[in-house]
């Protein structure tokens, strides 16, 4: 197969691989297996992010959002164990879907927006956090506080009413 | 190689389309408030994608740019759960046809 061919194909698998995990996510009757595709789907999604050469976001995204983010929803469910009824309205979300992913469709593919895309250069780690320390020192402060303050008002929802 | 880009891009940015029609499925055809949650992270990872291939010029600024909106989303998840959690609690449901103005 012709290498250069490669790129535009694997990124076709990985999307249609996607695609399938996030049709679990939403048709999975039981929250933690539909929680658990979230976590392929991301991963997924991954791949795709570091096929199209962006490496560190990749790697920030399966540390951090899978490893992090994903995996506690799974354990909240998992130990909360949500049960209940589940109604549904498949024509109103159908027609919302429909339109919105037809009007980015279009967009995308009438505005010639994938003219956009070439493949990016590339970024190593020690240039990405150079550039973060230097010219986004306040957004990472930024960030660091309101990661700190997530952990506290988590602890805090999770604990109200533990007493009574 | 322009072309291959040009077919790469087209190829993902339809993709991410698709997924984030998918999400918005979710959240509009369940009533169940986990389900939206988990739905809404399907819209998170098409507009991921999306996004990060049409700053793709500047290679720099999309890594800079995936970094700060995963953290914060990984926040607001985080967040979220707590909360369904704590709804959970008070009122013994998950579905959002529950909830009502001024609070449980």
């Amino acid at each position: 197969m012709n290498p250069i061919l490669s790129l535009p194909l694997f990124a076709l698998l990985l999307g249609v691989a996607a695609i399938i995990a996030a049709y679990y996510v939403i048709k999975v009757k039981d929250l933690v297996y539909a929680s658990s595709m979230l976590a392929v789907l991301a991963s997924l999604i991954a791949a795709l992010i570091a096929l199209l050469g962006f490496g560190i976001v990749s790697a920030y995204l399966v540390l951090v959002y899978v490893g992090a983010a994903v995996m506690f929803i799974i354990i909240a469910i998992s130990m909360v164990g949500v049960r209940g009824r589940e109604s549904k309205e498949p024509f109103l979300g159908f027609a919302a879907a429909s339109s919105i992913a037809v009007t980015i469709g279009i967009i995308v593919l009438a505005g010639k927006l994938y003219n956009l895309y070439s493949y990016p250069e590339y970024v190593s780690v020690t240039q990405a956090a150079s550039g973060l320390l230097s010219h986004y020192l306040p957004v990472i402060a930024l960030i660091i506080i309101a990661q700190a303050a997530t952990l506290v008002e988590a602890i805090s929802i999770a604990r109200r009413g533990e007493k009574e | 190689m322009i072309i291959i880009d040009q077919l790469t891009g087209a190829i993902v940015m339809v993709i991410s389309a698709i997924i984030i029609g998918i999400g918005a499925y979710g959240v509009t055809s369940s009533r169940s408030l986990f389900r939206q949650l988990l739905s809404i992270e399907v819209i998170f990872n098409g507009l991921l994608v999306l996004v990060l291939s049409l700053l793709s010029f500047n290679a720099i600024i999309a890594t800079y740019f995936g970094i700060v909106i995963i953290s914060v989303v990984s926040a607001e998840v985080i967040v979220v759960v707590s909360i369904l959690v704590a709804y959970m609690r008070e009122s013994k449901s998950v579905s959002s046809e529950d909830l009502e103005e001024g609070g449980v």
